[in-house]
C-alpha cells in the first residue's frame, strides 16, 4: 500500500515537473551567487540615504555595492543593464512576517510558527523556514526582499530571524539570526476575543498571572545565567543544561533585543517598565497606541515597529485615521520607527503600501520609504548590510518602473546580494496557464 | 395612639398568613376550611388625609376600605359603622404603582425541557407557557417592591423567544389563586435571549417569530377547515404553543416586545406592522437617542428605569457614548415626555428593584413631571391593562391598592409608611408611638446628688440621635433607640463623675419619661425627665440641590462623531474644475463641472454655465469620483452575521439587524464608500437575504436601506459550510463535502419548486373546496421561490472552479441563474463558463493562502475575468479594507493591465450593475444620485486622500469637519469625565455647605 502511494506520488510529481517545464520553463529556481560585476546604467537612483541620482550608475560585485555615481567606471567584465527611465531602490524589507513558517493558515500540518506552551524562549524562527513555500517568491515579485520570519503564541513565542527571499536552504536565506526574542504582552483590555467585556477581576488576575510567569521566567534565567558565569570556579558544582535558559543569556546580555508586542497605551507603558527595570534592549512591536506614550518611548530609546498600518482604529472615539499617522506622529516626536505590513495570511506583498498609506496621511514620502527599507534595517540590525543603496552594502536592490509605494508600479528586477532572482511566482505561473486556456479557446 | 388600629390591622394580617400557612392554595373558595373559619371583618375609614390621584388632589379626604376594596373616597364620606377609623392627618395617599414588566414570581428555572408532548419544535417558542401557572408567591420580592410603593405587575414567565403569556398579579401574600387579577394578559417576545441550537442570531430570531406567527395563523385555519370536512383529509398537526398563540395574532390581546437599544423599536414596529399586532414595547432606556423612532412606532411602551452608575473612566477605553448615556439616561423618561410620548416604567431593568424609587425621583428630579410620573405608574397601565375601573385612579370600587406617605411621594425625603394592596396593609416604616424629640431635662434619683441635665434628642421621629448637655458641656450619646415608647440610651459616665458607660431605659409618654438605668458598676438608680423644649420642626434646611442637566445636545447617531442632524441638501451646487472620472460614456473629464439639483445630477461636462445662486466649490486640481459600492459587505450587522445553526436559513434579513449607529460607517465615508450590499455570513449553504445600504450617517436604519435594489440571497460553498475549519469533531451537520453541498442545493431548491406547485394546486382547488387546508407559508423556502422566479438574486460565496461550476449547473437545471458569485478566486479557471451562464462576479482582489481552497487565488483573477467579457467587482468583506476600495481597483492595473477607467468601474458602476442599482448610482451622469467622492489626487494613487463623500447631494464625509468632530469628541469627552470625576468631590462639599448655604 504505501509502496504503491509512493510512487503515485512520484509519478504525479514527475508529471508536474514535466508539465511546468515544458510549459513555463522555470519553477523559480534559486539564483547562483554572483559571478561577474553588474552595472546598472541610466536609471533613477534612490539611495533612501543620500539622495536621488538620476541617470546614475551603480555598481555591484560578488554580492556587493561597489560603486554609485554618475560618472563611474564600467569595469570590462561587467554585465551592462541599461535601465534608462526606471528607478532603482533597495529591497523592501519586511519586519513582521511569517513568510516560511506558514502556508495555508487553516491547516495546521503547514503552520510552524507556535509551538505550545507559554514560554518558548529556545526556539528559532529560521530554522523551520521552508525555502519552497510559494508564498516567497509571490512576495519577492513585489520588492520585497528580506523579510523577518515571527515566531507567536505564548508569552515568549521565540527568536526572530532576518530571512533573504531567495535559496536553496533556510541557512543559504539567513541574513541574520536571531534578531530579536519576541514576547506578547499580555491584553490589558478586559475584553475576550470577541470584544465582549470579561469580568474586570478575573481579567485583572489573568494579567497579573502572565505578567508574573514573565517576571518569573527572567528570574529563573538570571538564576542559570550566574550558575554559568560561575561555571568552572572553584567549589562551583556542576549545572545541568537548560535549554530554554540558554537562550536567554544573549537577551540578559543585552546582546539580543526582546520584541515586545504590544499595542494599548496600558500595555506599552507596561512592558517598557519592564524591560527598563530589566535592562533589557527593547523594540515595541504593533504600537498602535504609541503616539500617546512618546515621551516614554523617547526617554528609554524604544524603537517601534509599527504594524499594521492598514487597520481599524483601536477605539470608537479614535479618528478615523488614527491608525494612519502612527507614523507621521512618532516622525515628529523623534521616536525611531519602521513599517511593517504584519500581515500573517500571504498578504505580505502589500508591505509598501502600509507606508504609502502613512505617507499619505502626513509622513513625508522619503520616510515612508525608509519605514521599510532602512529603518527596518536599522531596527533588525543589519543596516550596515542592508537597508539603502550605499558602497560597500549588499547589492540587493529592486528596479520598477515607479515609485514602489504605487500599487500601479511594476517590479521588473529583484537582486539579491548581486543575484538576480526569478520574479516569477505561483500566481504568475496560474495566470499564465490559464491564459492558455482561453488563447486555445479563442483556436489561437 | 393613632396607630393602634393599623397595629390591629397587621395582627390581622398577622393571623391570615398563619392560616394561609396553613392552606397550600391560600385563599381558594374552592377549598375546605381546616379548623376554624375565619371571618374577621375589614373595614377601615383613613380619615383627614390628602389624597393625589392622577389629575386630582383631594385634602382632607376620607377613604373607606372594606375588605379587598374602596368602598369611598371623598372629602363628605360618611364613615360606614362598622369601620375602625384611623386618623392619617398630616399624610397622603397615593394610588398603588403598576409595572407592566416583571419576572416576579416565576422561578428561574422554567420547567420548559420537561414537556415533550405536542408542543412547538423549537425549545424557544413556549407561547402556551403561563406565568399564572408558573407563579410562586415570593415574599422577598414582594416587599422589595411595595417598599418602592408597587403594588401590582404585570409577570411573565422567563427564557426563550416566545415565552408566554403574562399575568397580573397583586403584590399580596395571598396564594396565587386570589393574587392573580387577569391570568393571559399579554404575550411575551424576546428579541435578546440566547438559545441551544437555532437561532443564535438576533436576525434568526426575528425570522423564526415572523414564521410563528404566521403557523399560528395557518394552524387556525387548517384545523378550522379540517374540523368542517375531516373525512378523507390528512389532519394538521397538533401543536399546543400555536393554538395558545392565536389571540395574540388575532389582536385581541397585546404581544410584549423586549428591546435592547432603541432602534429595537424599528424591529419591533416591523413585526407589528406585519401582522398587525397590538404591540407592547419593553424599552431600552435608551429612547432619547431616537425619539422620532420611538414616537413613530405608535405602540405602547413601557420604559425602563435604568441604573445610572458612572462608566469607569480610570482608562481610555471608556467611549464618548457610554459618557454621553450616562449623562442623558435619568432624562430618559422626561425626553419622552416632552416629545409627548405615553409610556408607563418599570422596575425590570435595575439591577435591583428596590432602587426603584430612587430611580424615579432622579427621573423628576432631572424633568419628568410628577403628573406624568404618577399617571405613567397608574392611570396609563390600568388603562392599558383593560383594568381602569379596578386599579389606578382610587375611585369606588377599585381594588384597595394605594400607598399612605409622609409627604410628596416624588421627594427624596418623603417615607412611604404603608402600601396597601387588595385591602391589605403593609407597614413599610414604622412610625414610632411618640415622637420624643425635642430637649428633655433629666433628674437621676436625688441620692446621686447629680444636678439635672439635658438630653436634646432630634434627628429622624424613628431614627432619633442625642447628645447629652451638662454643665454647657455636650457628650455624645453611644446610642439611643425609641421602639414603641420605650427608650433605652447608653452613654460616657464621666462628665456625671462617674466612671465607665451609664445605660438608660424608660417609658415616653406625653411630656414626661421615667425609668430605670445602670452604672458602670452595675449599680441601679432610677430617673424622671421632663420636656424642656419641644420639638420643633426646622423649615427643610437641606439646600435645593442643584440639578446637572445633561451637557449636550442629542447627536445622531449618539456619540462620538455624531451630527445634530443630517447634513444639508443645498438646492443647487456645482463642483468646478475637477478631473471627473464619470465612469459613465464621458470616461474620464479633465477640467470638468458638475452641477447638482435637489440630489440628483443635473449636468456634466466642461465649462458649464453655473446656475444663479448655486453653492460652488472649486475642485481645482482635485479628482472627482462616484461614490464607491462594496459589493460584498458585513458592515453594520447587529446581532451576528451568521445565522449559521442550519444549513439553510433563508428565512432571516439583513435588513432586520442594520445598526445604524455604528461608527464603521463613519470610517467608511471617510474612505470614500457610499453603498454597500451587506449579507449574511457564510456558515451555512443556504445563508440569509441582503440589505443594500446607502452609507447615511446618522439616519435609522430604515433611512439607510435602499428599496430599489435587486433583492439578494447569499448562497455559500465550500470549506465554510462543510465546518472544515471549525475546531472539533467533525460536525455531523449534513452537507460536510462538496458533493454534499451541490445535492444540498439542488434538494432545496426542488423542495422550492414542490412549494410553488403545492400553492399553485391550492389557488386552483380552493374554490372548488371552500374546506381545502392551505399550504402552511415558509419563509424558508419563499425567497428560494424567488431565486427560481427571476425575481431575486443569488449571491454565491465560492472558491474552486469545480464547485463554482456544479452550483451553476443546479442553477442550469432549475432554471435560474447564479447571477453573483461573491470571492470567485478560481474564477479565472471557468471565466468562459462563467460568462456563458450568465455570472457578474465580485472578487477579492489579492487575498489567497489563508486556507486550503483560497490556495490557486491570483490577483490577475479580476483582470482575467474583465477580459473574458464578465462584468467583474472588487469586494471588502473586511470592515477595514471597505476603506480603501480605490486602491483595491489599483490593483486591477497592476495584475493583469486592466485599464484604469475600467478598473475605477470595478469599485463604482460595476457593483452598482451587479446589486441592480445603476440607474441611481455607479457613475457619474445626468439624473443619477448626487453620490460622489473628491480626492486629493488620482483615486488610484496610494497617497491620495479621501477629501469629501457626498450622498444624494448632501456631504456625508469632510475631512476640514472631521477636524471639528474630532476636537468636539476630546472636548467633550473631557467634559464628561471631568463631570464623572467632580461628583464624588461636589456630594461631600455639599454636605458640609448646606447650613451654610441656606443661612
Amino acid at each position: 500500500m504505501g509502496e504503491m502511494f509512493d510512487r503515485v506520488v512520484i509519478i504525479a510529481a514527475v508529471f508536474i515537473v514535466i508539465m511546468t517545464i515544458s510549459v513555463y520553463g522555470s519553477d523559480q529556481i534559486p539564483a547562483p551567487l554572483q559571478k561577474q560585476p553588474i552595472a546598472l546604467t541610466g536609471g533613477i537612483i534612490h539611495t533612501v540615504n543620500s539622495g536621488i541620482i538620476h541617470s546614475g550608475v551603480i555598481l555591484f560585485d560578488k554580492g556587493k555595492i561597489v560603486d554609485i555615481g554618475t560618472n563611474s567606471t564600467i569595469p570590462a567584465d561587467a554585465v551592462k543593464l541599461d535601465i534608462n527611465g526606471l528607478h532603482v531602490y533597495p529591497g523592501l524589507i519586511e519586519t513582521v512576517s511569517q513568510l516560511g513558517l506558514a502556508e495555508i493558515n487553516s491547516v495546521r500540518a503547514t503552520v510552524d510558527y507556535s509551538e505550545t506552551g507559554e514560554i518558548n524562549p529556545n526556539v528559532r524562527a529560521e530554522t523551520a523556514v521552508n525555502p519552497d513555500s510559494e508564498r516567497i517568491p509571490v512576495t519577492r515579485s513585489n520588492g520585497v526582499s528580506m523579510a523577518v520570519s515571527v515566531p507567536e503564541g505564548g508569552l515568549i513565542s521565540g527568536k526572530a530571524a532576518l530571512m533573504m527571499l531567495d535559496g536553496w536552504t533556510w541557512e543559504d536565506m539567513t541574513l541574520k539570526a536571531p534578531v530579536g526574542m519576541v514576547i506578547h504582552w499580555p491584553n490589558m483590555r478586559a475584553t475576550d476575543a470577541y470584544g465582549k467585556q470579561k469580568s474586570l477581576d478575573e481579567h485583572r488576575k489573568q494579567v497579573k498571572e502572565q505578567l508574573d510567569k514573565i517576571e518569573q521566567t527572567f528570574r529563573d534565567a538570571r538564576a542559570y545565567k550566574a550558575a554559568r558565569d560561575a561555571d568552572g570556579q572553584k567549589d562551583v558544582p556542576f549545572h545541568k543544561a537548560d535549554v530554554r535558559w540558554e537562550a536567554m543569556i544573549p537577551v540578559l546580555n543585552g546582546e539580543l533585543p526582546v520584541w515586545v508586542w504590544a499595542d494599548r497605551k496600558q500595555e506599552i507603558v507596561s512592558a517598557v517598565d519592564w524591560a527598563d527595570r530589566e535592562q533589557l534592549k527593547m523594540v515595541l512591536v504593533g504600537g498602535a497606541d504609541s503616539p500617546l506614550v512618546t515621551d516614554l518611548l523617547q526617554r528609554k530609546n524604544i524603537p517601534v515597529i509599527i504594524t499594521p498600518i492598514l487597520r481599524l482604529p483601536n477605539r470608537r472615539d479614535a479618528d478615523y485615521d488614527e491608525q494612519f499617522t502612527v507614523p507621521k506622529k512618532l516622525f515628529d516626536a523623534g521616536v525611531t520607527f519602521c513599517i511593517a505590513g504584519g500581515d500573517g495570511m500571504g498578504n505580505d506583498r502589500n508591505l509598501p503600501y502600509h507606508a504609502a498609506m502613512s505617507a499619505a496621511y502626513g509622513l513625508p514620502k522619503d520616510e515612508a520609504l525608509k519605514a521599510i527599507t532602512l529603518y527596518a534595517a536599522r531596527i533588525a540590525g543589519v543596516d550596515g548590510r542592508a537597508g539603502s543603496l550605499e558602497v560597500g552594502k549588499d547589492a540587493t536592490l529592486i528596479i520598477t518602473d515607479g515609485d514602489p509605494l504605487e500599487i500601479t508600479t511594476t517590479v521588473h528586477k529583484l537582486f539579491i546580494q548581486g543575484r538576480d532572482i526569478d520574479l516569477n511566482d505561483r500566481h504568475k505561473m496560474l495566470y499564465h496557464k490559464y491564459s492558455e486556456k482561453y488563447r486555445q479557446a479563442e483556436g489561437n | 395612639m393613632e396607630n393602634r388600629l393599623g397595629k390591629s390591622i397587621i395582627l390581622v394580617c398577622f393571623i391570615c398568613s398563619l392560616i394561609f400557612a396553613y392552606l397550600p392554595c391560600g385563599f381558594c373558595q374552592t377549598a375546605p376550611v381546616i379548623g376554624l373559619h375565619e371571618n374577621t371583618p375589614q373595614v377601615v375609614a383613613l380619615t383627614n388625609v390628602h389624597i393625589v390621584t392622577s389629575g386630582s388632589i383631594l385634602k382632607n379626604a376620607t377613604l373607606v376600605v372594606r375588605d379587598s376594596h374602596i368602598e369611598a373616597i371623598g372629602t363628605d364620606v360618611k364613615i360606614p359603622p362598622d369601620a375602625i377609623v384611623y386618623d392619617c392627618t398630616g399624610k397622603t395617599i397615593y394610588p398603588g404603582l403598576i409595572d407592566l414588566y416583571s419576572h416576579y414570581g416565576i422561578p428561574e428555572k422554567s420547567p420548559e425541557s420537561t414537556e415533550t408532548g405536542s408542543i412547538h419544535w423549537n425549545d424557544a417558542v413556549r407561547p402556551d407557557r403561563k406565568a399564572s401557572a408558573l407563579l410562586k408567591v415570593d415574599e422577598k420580592a414582594q416587599q422589595k417592591m411595595r417598599k418602592n410603593g408597587i403594588t401590582a405587575v404585570l409577570t411573565f414567565p422567563r427564557k426563550g423567544i416566545l415565552r408566554g403569556e403574562g399575568a397580573l398579579v397583586l403584590l399580596c401574600d395571598s396564594g396565587p389563586n386570589f393574587a392573580v387579577l387577569k391570568e393571559s394578559a399579554a404575550q411575551s417576545i424576546a428579541l435578546y435571549e440566547s438559545t441551544r441550537d437555532y437561532p443564535q442570531s438576533l436576525q434568526g430570531r426575528i425570522a423564526l417569530i415572523r414564521q410563528t406567527i404566521l403557523d399560528t395563523q395557518w394552524y387556525d385555519t387548517a384545523w378550522e377547515r379540517y374540523n368542517a370536512a375531516p373525512d378523507g383529509r390528512e389532519a394538521p398537526e397538533v401543536n399546543l404553543s400555536l393554538a395558545s398563540l392565536k389571540p395574540y395574532v388575532g389582536k385581541i390581546k397585546p404581544v410584549v416586545i423586549e428591546t435592547a437599544e432603541v432602534n429595537d423599536y424599528a424591529r419591533a414596529k416591523d413585526i407589528a406592522d406585519e401582522f398587525n399586532l397590538d404591540m407592547w414595547i419593553i424599552g431600552s432606556g435608551d429612547e432619547y437617542r431616537r425619539l422620532d423612532m420611538v414616537k413613530n412606532v405608535q405602540g405602547r411602551l413601557v420604559v425602563p428605569l435604568m441604573d445610572n452608575d458612572p462608566p469607569d473612566v480610570s482608562t481610555d477605553e471608556v467611549s464618548l457614548r457610554q459618557l454621553r448615556h450616562w449623562d442623558f439616561a435619568p432624562e430618559n423618561p422626561a425626553r419622552l415626555a416632552q416629545a409627548g410620548i405615553d409610556f408607563s416604567l418599570t422596575a425590570s431593568k435595575l439591577k435591583d428593584s428596590g432602587d426603584f424609587l430612587k430611580a424615579l425621583r432622579t427621573a423628576v428630579k432631572r424633568g419628568l413631571p410628577e403628573d406624568v410620573a404618577l399617571k405613567s405608574l397608574t392611570v396609563i397601565p390600568a388603562e392599558w391593562l383593560g383594568m381602569s375601573k379596578l386599579l389606578g385612579s382610587l375611585e369606588k370600587g377599585e381594588f384597595a391598592n394605594f400607598l399612605l406617605t409622609d409627604g410628596d411621594l416624588f421627594k427624596d425625603k418623603t417615607k412611604i409608611l404603608e402600601t396597601w394592596v387588595a385591602g391589605r396593609r403593609y407597614e413599610i416604616t414604622p412610625v414610632p408611638e411618640i415622637d420624643i424629640r425635642g430637649t428633655w431635662s433629666v433628674q437621676i434619683n436625688p441620692k446621686y446628688k447629680i444636678g439635672a441635665f439635658d438630653i436634646e434628642i432630634s434627628g429622624e421621629a424613628d431614627k432619633p440621635t442625642a447628645k447629652i448637655m451638662k454643665d454647657e458641656k455636650s457628650i455624645k450619646t453611644l446610642s439611643l433607640t425609641i421602639e414603641k415608647r420605650m427608650m433605652m440610651c447608653a452613654f460616657q459616665a464621666d462628665s456625671l463623675g462617674y466612671d465607665g458607660v451609664v445605660r438608660m431605659s424608660g417609658l415616653a409618654e406625653k411630656e414626661k419619661m421615667y425609668g430605670q438605668g445602670t452604672w458602670g458598676d452595675g449599680s441601679d438608680f432610677t430617673w424622671d425627665a421632663v420636656v424642656k423644649t419641644p420639638w420643633e420642626a426646622k423649615s427643610d434646611t437641606a439646600a435645593v440641590e442643584s440639578v446637572d442637566m445633561a451637557n449636550f445636545p442629542v447627536v445622531y447617531p449618539e456619540g462620538a462623531f455624531g451630527r445634530t442632524s443630517i447634513p444639508d441638501q443645498p438646492e443647487v451646487f456645482v463642483i468646478k474644475n475637477a478631473v471627473i472620472w464619470t465612469c459613465g460614456p464621458k470616461g474620464t473629464i479633465d477640467n470638468g463641472d458638475i452641477i447638482f439639483k435637489q440630489g440628483k445630477i443635473d449636468k456634466i461636462g466642461t465649462k458649464l454655465k453655473i446656475p444663479e445662486n448655486a453653492v460652488v466649490i472649486d475642485a481645482d486640481g482635485k479628482h472627482v469620483t462616484p461614490g464607491l459600492i462594496d459589493a460584498h459587505s458585513h458592515l453594520a450587522i447587529t446581532g451576528g452575521i451568521n445565522e449559521g445553526t442550519h444549513s439553510i436559513t433563508s428565512e432571516t434579513r439583513i435588513r432586520d439587524v442594520i445598526d445604524p449607529d455604528n461608527i464603521n460607517i463613519y470610517r467608511q465615508l471617510a474612505g470614500g464608500l457610499t453603498m454597500a450590499c451587506i449579507i449574511h455570513g457564510s456558515a451555512n449553504s443556504i445563508g440569509g437575504q441582503n440589505a443594500v445600504i446607502k452609507l447615511r450617517w446618522g439616519a435609522p436604519a430604515i433611512d439607510i436601506v435602499v428599496d430599489y435594489a435587486r433583492p439578494g440571497l447569499k448562497l455559500a460553498l465550500g470549506e465554510n459550510v462543510k465546518r472544515s475549519n471549525v475546531p472539533g469533531p467533525v460536525t455531523t451537520r449534513y452537507p460536510i463535502s462538496r458533493m454534499g453541498v451541490k445535492q444540498f442545493m439542488f434538494d432545496s431548491f426542488q423542495a422550492a419548486k414542490d412549494y410553488k406547485t403545492e400553492w399553485q394546486e391550492y389557488e386552483k382547488k380552493k374554490k372548488k373546496d371552500k374546506n381545502l387546508i392551505p399550504p402552511r407559508r415558509d419563509l424558508r423556502l419563499e425567497p428560494l421561490v424567488e431565486v427560481l422566479e427571476g425575481k431575486r438574486q443569488i449571491q454565491c460565496h465560492s472558491y474552486r472552479q469545480d464547485e463554482i461550476l456544479a452550483m451553476m449547473r443546479v442553477g442550469d437545471q432549475m432554471g435560474f441563474t447564479v447571477e453573483m458569485f461573491i470571492h470567485n478566486l478560481e474564477g479565472y479557471k471557468v471565466a468562459d463558463e462563467m460568462k456563458k451562464h450568465g455570472v457578474m462576479p465580485t472578487v477579492f482582489s489579492d487575498w489567497w493562502a489563508y486556507k486550503f481552497e483560497v490556495f490557486d487565488a491570483i490577483p490577475y483573477n479580476g483582470a482575467i475575468l474583465h477580459d473574458r467579457g464578465l462584468l467583474v467587482s472588487f469586494n471588502s468583506d473586511d470592515l477595514e479594507l471597505a476603506r480603501r476600495m480605490n486602491l483595491e481597483a489599483a490593483k486591477a492595473v497592476k495584475y493583469g493591465g486592466v485599464p484604469e477607467e475600467e478598473a475605477l468601474k470595478f469599485v463604482t458602476l460595476n457593483p452598482a450593475i451587479q446589486l441592480g442599482i445603476e440607474n441611481h448610482t455607479g457613475s457619474l451622469e445626468p439624473g443619477k444620485d448626487a453620490d460622489f467622492v473628491i480626492w486629493s489626487q488620482s483615486p488610484l494613487s496610494t497617497y491620495t486622500i479621501c477629501e469629501q463623500t457626498w450622498i444624494d447631494g448632501r456631504k456625508y464625509f469632510d475631512r476640514e469637519e472631521d477636524k471639528e468632530l474630532r476636537e468636539k469628541v476630546r472636548n467633550e469627552r473631557a467634559a464628561l469625565i471631568q463631570k464623572i470625576l467632580g461628583q464624588g468631590d461636589k456630594k461631600t462639599a455639599k454636605k458640609g455647605e448646606t447650613g451654610e448655604k441656606d443661612e
